[in-house]
């Protein structure tokens, strides 16, 4: 009975996130703590949920940047409320991310949907900003002992501080301890290869994927 | 031979008749050609060439010159509009195009409106006027292009984009007057560039693509302010060139209730197919700014002859070019247009 009263709440976090409705949101996560079910799963099968069924919809162009951000919006308005009841020993193990926009660039809505979709996917995100210079980016990388370098860029005159970071970390010795992947308007994959990133990724939901698969799965498993 | 004159074969094509040859051109703004081989060379360099309508012409004339490129176009970034709209603007270096550092407003409902007409005659739309006004006078068989930001990208400038965005959707009231007051002063901006020489308004408006949008949005905002901006151009007797960015699939079937005379695209839409889609399309671009910076000149000759086969009507780099392209690349482009 529980169980099911418990899914029926979890459930209406997961729409509410789907239909960008923070207040519900808030609502549903203040009455998820007042019953006393579990805080991480409410997260997991309510907050996560909505917002992976959002970013399906934006990758079958159903939703758009507008609609993504008011999803990750609710999502994390939910978050705030439960996350201060879940338990540390559910969020170990998770692979740290830092991520943030190359100098010169101060466009940041790719590399913020990346960020709620990394979240969204249980990834621990630290977020460095916009127009970050090359060495900040490896200088954070290693102090925060990340496993992944995210990158982002929409100018094309930009794209050379990627390969900058990259060639840092060769140089500084950490490039075998970290994988790097970038992704935005004007790259393909064949730039990544050419600058020698692990990865790139044309969408939001496909870096997601692509961590996924740099891991080999290990992050939910 | 009876040669065509550059700036009258632009007209032509924008006017739906025929000519000799489709025009290469750069239209400046967002997609200059400022590459730092041509301003070490010359010594016209960029940052001071984004205040300095002397040196803004002197640059434009001279990346024509070298380049090959059948117009002068300025200004040569995207943030003209926005400082003067009260955004902090980093001017940028040699290499790198000036960028927003601090959008003006926090959110559609905290933007200030001020009075247009003060405005107009202030800021780096001077220096844009008055370089046109220049180069009008000492390049009179090319046409001057007035690259200007589009509405959205001009709100998202001002706005912090991701409330922006979200507003759009959220609070269309607030946004549509934003909007109202962003193309106001676009059309004055535009009505003195043509008063000053502007043979063409070039609209680039990055921040409108059909893959951030969506195609209802894009109707709701895009398509509506672009026209409202163009059909008021059109008003001065200029033709209007815009550029869309990112891949327009989303939205295509709403490409030809845009007003404006020619429709540029990113590298990755098919132009050919475009026209053949949409007769009524004048189609320009889409030479893939990748290759220009990477590719041999050989191969960049072989791309372009592929666009003027296949009849594509302006032929245009298809994005901002960086500026470590090099002269060679971007010649073997315009050399192959001019069948060099």
């Amino acid at each position: 009975m529980s169980d099911n009263k418990e899914q029926i709440f979890f459930t209406a976090l997961s729409d509410a996130v789907l239909d960008m409705d923070e207040t519900t949101v808030e609502e549903v996560a203040h009455k998820v703590i007042k019953e006393k079910f579990d805080a991480y799963r409410a997260i997991e099968n309510g907050l996560v949920d909505g917002m992976n069924r959002a970013g399906q919809l934006f990758e079958d162009e159903e939703y758009f940047i507008p609609e993504i951000l008011l999803c990750s919006d609710a999502m994390y308005a939910g978050l705030n409320i439960l996350n201060p009841y879940i338990n540390r020993q559910q969020q170990s193990a998770r692979k740290k991310v830092v991520i943030g926009v190359v100098e010169g660039d101060t466009h940041d809505i790719g590399k913020n949907l990346v960020k709620t979709l990394l979240d969204a996917a249980g990834f621990d995100v630290i977020d460095l900003g916009r127009d970050l210079p090359p060495c900040q980016i490896v200088d954070a990388a290693i102090a925060e002992q990340a496993d992944v370098i995210a990158l982002s860029t929409l100018m094309t005159t930009t794209m050379d501080a990627m390969a900058s970071v990259i060639k840092i970390l060769q140089e500084s010795g950490y490039r075998d301890s970290v994988k790097v992947i970038v992704g935005g308007g004007p790259l393909s994959q064949s730039f990544a290869d050419r600058i020698g990133a692990d990865g790139y990724a044309p969408s939001a939901p496909s870096a997601v994927k692509l961590l996924h698969k740099l891991f080999q799965d290990t992050i939910h498993a | 031979m009876n040669e065509v004159n550059p700036k009258t074969r632009l007209l032509n094509v924008l006017n739906k008749r025929t000519t000799d040859r489709p025009p290469v051109i750069c239209m400046g703004g967002m997609m200059n050609a400022s590459i730092v081989e041509i301003m070490n060379s010359t010594g016209f360099t960029l940052p001071a060439a984004h205040d300095n309508p002397d040196l803004m012409a002197s640059l434009a004339g001279a990346i024509q010159e070298q380049t090959g490129f059948e117009n002068l176009g300025v200004p040569f970034c995207m943030t003209v509009e926005a400082e003067l709209l009260g955004s902090r603007i980093d001017k940028g270096t040699l290499a790198c195009e000036p960028k927003i550092t601090k959008e003006a407003f926090c959110s559609v409902g905290a933007v200030i409106y001020r009075d247009i007409d003060e405005m107009i005659e202030s800021g780096r739309i001077r220096t844009v006027t008055a370089a046109t006004t220049k180069l009008a006078v000492t390049h009179q068989h090319l046409p001057v292009v007035v690259s200007m930001t589009g509405p959205i990208s001009t709100a998202a400038s001002i706005i912090d984009p991701m409330s922006f965005y979200k507003e759009l959707r959220k609070n269309p009231a607030s946004a549509h007057r934003v909007l109202d007051y962003v193309t106001e002063l676009l059309i004055r901006f535009a009505e003195k560039s043509v008063k000053a020489g502007a043979s063409v308004i070039a609209i680039g408006d990055p921040s409108a693509t059909g893959e951030i949008l969506g195609p209802l949005m894009f109707k709701e905002y895009a398509v509506r302010y672009l026209n409202v901006l163009t059909e008021a151009v059109h008003g001065f007797g200029t033709p209007v060139i815009l550029h869309i960015c990112g891949d327009i699939n989303k939205v295509r079937s709403l490409i030809p209730e845009l007003q404006a005379d020619a429709i540029s695209t990113d590298a990755m839409v098919n132009l050919a197919k475009l026209k053949e889609d949409y007769p009524s399309v004048t189609t320009m671009g889409n030479l893939s700014t990748y290759s220009l910076q990477w590719g041999s000149p050989h191969s960049i000759a072989a791309q372009t002859s592929k666009l003027v086969g296949d009849g594509i009507d302006i032929i245009s780099p298809a994005c901002g070019l960086s500026t470590s392209t090099t002269l060679a690349n971007i010649r073997a482009m315009t050399r192959t247009v001019q069948g060099e």
